[in-house]
């Protein structure tokens, strides 16, 4: 019997009562152009870091969904992101990665413009347009709203996007754990130079899902662990954490922002790590006293992966890194990995760090590379007409979650569903997709705001 | 005597020539191990001080080369590093559970235009020898994912006993945007 | 209908010699090839221009003086 033909997104598609998800999400056509529509011309994207563009006249390339934006700092200092395709044609404006300008000039028909997006160059402006072309209306195209945090630059296409920490609410300490330094100062992180670039066959909700937390592939990984690369000599990553702590799933329904996290005991001192190096173990050792000493019961939190609704990827530790996943239609994802370390560390420290995150993450990672196996087999196999009609499984730990979980006198922000005995749940990635299927439906974004209705019914009285 | 000169001239030439023999050949068996992935032999011709060092390429102004390619030993790249990790990515795809080369890929290393840079301390008794080439490195796997890998690969090799080693490897893919999801062989 | 030059590289304090006559000295050089900044020291066709400083396009840059 023929199914009837899936022409877009319709509810049911994503079906949380019964923890499955349709195929279709991952390997529709008609979805994925939708998706370019509600979701990636309406959220907060991850644009860059501005230690990338720290002088003005500093630019470089990135991407926001499909389509290539210029990030840059202006001559006044101020940074803007603009997409990076001229008024008047079309034509790519910038084809560098990276670079300082006075101008960026199309190379097509020779139109200018200043870092601050303003069209300053029209050839034959006097004579071919008789000097009545209105260039203050034909400047580069700025995205709606822009804000720096901690280092990081991020945008949105939607004047009408809540401000970017209300669109992470209370998610925010979950970054900062990423962001900050290990000793649990404000930002006091850099990136390290040199940003992957890499394209995977999958559509890009594989890996925002594996990023959501995917605490179940661990066994993929296990080529990883019996070879041991992991910063202590063993595993993948040390983890004596995992012995003392409670492992969590926390996420934010109402924003789609989820994280997987360890909580460690109230008088715990912190875990050895870095055991392969005396100098980094006595640097996170002195660090991690030092946050618990600034941060109090924060300084317990751990995070491990996280994913800022829809694509921004966060690794807090073991490695420390940004990730882009970059639609390139339903089929392809553009990767793109930053690595960062503290600031302030010692050289020796940096050096260790970026050997570990080499080695690591990214298509030459030893981890990663079994996640792209799988994203990519497990895609293909999904496009068929018959693997279409099958839903994808995501029932794992439906019902476990809780509001107000506290241990040892913290209370954790955020719902959360505790692994530590259950080893495993699907819980953040339920609410990864609870938002996609939000933002796929919506018409607005009153729609995507639920949690200002208070203050709007009260308004309405 | 011009004639003593011209014979020692070809005597250097020929040496020369023999020396450029002598490296193709260990390259090509050198490729040939990888192709059939005797991995433990392959890792028996680095020197334990080995570098493996695969930059990052940027598009960059004409004269604005120097930020080109990410920096040895600074920067993040695709691989930078030593024999030890050298041999745990070995240890890794020989666990069998290496997912990503597992089903094994079959792979075919192409090497060309070899060139002997610098031969010290000289063409008679080479003690080090920089040599270029091009490679491409062809690699298929499950059914129909190809990648196909050009580049430039500078290698330093050093006299050890009666055969040679790679003490350095640089590899210059031309590629910036990686078009291939992983590189769990080796250039 | 002369040569056309490559703009990209010209020093600051450069002349260059206009297609309408006007001769300017570079002040900036984006080193786009296509534009160059450059102060107007003559312009007989609209002496107004003459101590202003513009955007030159290369296609109206017919000779670089010293």
């Amino acid at each position: 019997m023929a199914t009837a033909r899936i022409s877009g997104y319709r509810p049911g598609l994503v079906d949380l009562a019964k923890g499955q998800i349709s195929r279709e999400i991952f390997v529709n056509d008609e979805i994925y152009r939708e998706e370019l529509e509600r979701v990636f011309a309406r959220a907060w994207l991850f644009v860059g870091h501005e230690s990338q563009i720290a002088n003005p006249g500093d630019f470089v390339v990135s991407s926001m969904g499909e389509e290539s934006v210029i990030l840059c700092r202006d001559r006044a200092g101020n940074v803007h992101v603009f997409l990076n395709s001229c008024r008047h044609r079309g034509m790519k404006v910038c084809r560098y990665d990276e670079g300082n300008a006075a101008v960026l000039t199309c190379p097509y028909h020779g139109w200018s413009y200043a870092t601050d997006g303003k069209l300053v160059g029209v050839p034959y402006f006097r004579e071919a347009y008789h000097g009545t072309l209105d260039r203050s209306a034909w400047g580069l195209i700025e995205v709606a709203q822009s804000y720096l945090y901690k280092g990081t630059v991020w945008a949105t296409w939607d004047a009408n996007a809540p401000p970017f920490l209300e669109y992470l609410g209370d998610f925010l300490p979950y970054i900062d754990l990423t962001l900050d330094a290990w000793d649990g100062s404000d930002g006091g992180t850099e990136i390290l130079c040199g940003i992957q670039k890499w394209r995977v066959p999958c559509n890009w909700k594989f890996p925002a899902e594996n990023f959501s937390g995917d605490s179940y592939h661990n066994i993929s990984h296990r080529s990883v662990d019996l070879v041991g690369i992991g910063p202590s000599g063993s595993g993948r990553r040390d983890m004596p954490e995992l012995n003392m702590a409670k492992k969590l799933h926390i996420a934010f329904p109402e924003r789609g922002h989820q994280t997987t996290s360890y909580l460690l005991p109230k008088e715990a001192a912190p875990p050895p790590a870095y055991q392969r190096s005396s100098v980094v173990s006595d640097y996170f050792r002195e660090c991690e006293e030092a946050r618990r000493k600034k941060r109090g019961d924060w300084g317990r939190m751990i995070a491990l992966v996280g994913e800022a609704f829809p694509n921004t990827a966060f690794l807090a530790r073991q490695p420390r890194t940004l990730a882009a996943w970059h639609p390139r239609g339903a089929h392809e994802t553009e990767v793109w990995r930053w690595f960062l370390v503290d600031k302030n560390a010692p050289t020796e420290v940096k050096d260790f760090l970026r050997d570990y995150y080499i080695r690591y993450s990214g298509p030459g990672g030893m981890t990663e590379q079994d996640d792209m196996e799988n994203w990519n087999y497990a895609h293909a196999a999904s496009r068929g007409t018959i693997a279409r009609r099958y839903p994808y499984s995501y029932e794992q730990g439906m019902g476990a979650e809780v509001e107000n979980y506290e241990w040892e006198g913290f209370r954790v922000p955020g719902t959360v569903c505790d692994l530590t005995q259950a080893k495993s749940s699907e819980h953040n990635l339920r609410n990864l997709y609870r938002r996609w299927a939000e933002f796929m439906a919506a018409e607005s974004w009153d729609e995507l705001t639920s949690w200002r209705r208070p203050a709007r019914a009260e308004a309405a009285e | 005597m011009p004639c003593d000169d011209a014979m020692s001239d070809r005597a250097d030439q020929i040496t020369r020539f023999l020396l450029k023999e002598e490296i193709e050949d260990f390259l090509y068996r050198e490729a040939d191990l990888l192709d059939e992935r005797r991995y433990d032999e392959w890792l028996g011709l680095l020197t334990e001080d080995v570098r493996y060092w695969m930059p990052m390429r940027r598009n960059v102004k004409v004269d604005d080369r120097e930020r080109e390619f990410t920096r040895e030993g600074r920067d993040i790249s695709w691989f930078d590093e030593g024999k030890e990790t050298l041999i745990r990515r070995v240890r890794q795809i020989q666990t069998g559970i290496h997912w990503a080369e597992e089903p094994v890929s079959r792979i075919s290393h192409l090497l060309s235009n070899i060139q002997l840079l610098e031969v010290n301390p000289s063409v008679g008794e080479p003690a080090e020898v920089a040599v270029r080439c091009r490679f491409l490195v062809y690699r298929n796997r499950v059914e129909t994912e190809t990648d196909i890998l050009v580049g430039k690969r500078e290698d330093l090799l050093r006299r050890v006993g009666a055969d040679w080693q790679i003490a350095r490897r640089k590899i210059l893919l031309d590629q910036n945007v990686l078009l291939s999801k992983n590189l769990t062989f080796f250039f | 209908m002369s040569e056309p030059v490559n703009i990209r590289q010209i020093a600051p304090g450069t002349k260059i010699a206009l297609v309408d006559g006007a001769l300017a000295e570079v002040v900036s050089n984006p080193a786009d090839g296509v534009w160059v900044f450059a102060r107007f020291l003559s312009s007989p066709g609209d002496p107004s221009r003459v101590g202003g400083e513009e955007m030159i396009f290369a296609q109206d840059i017919v000779e670089i003086r010293e």
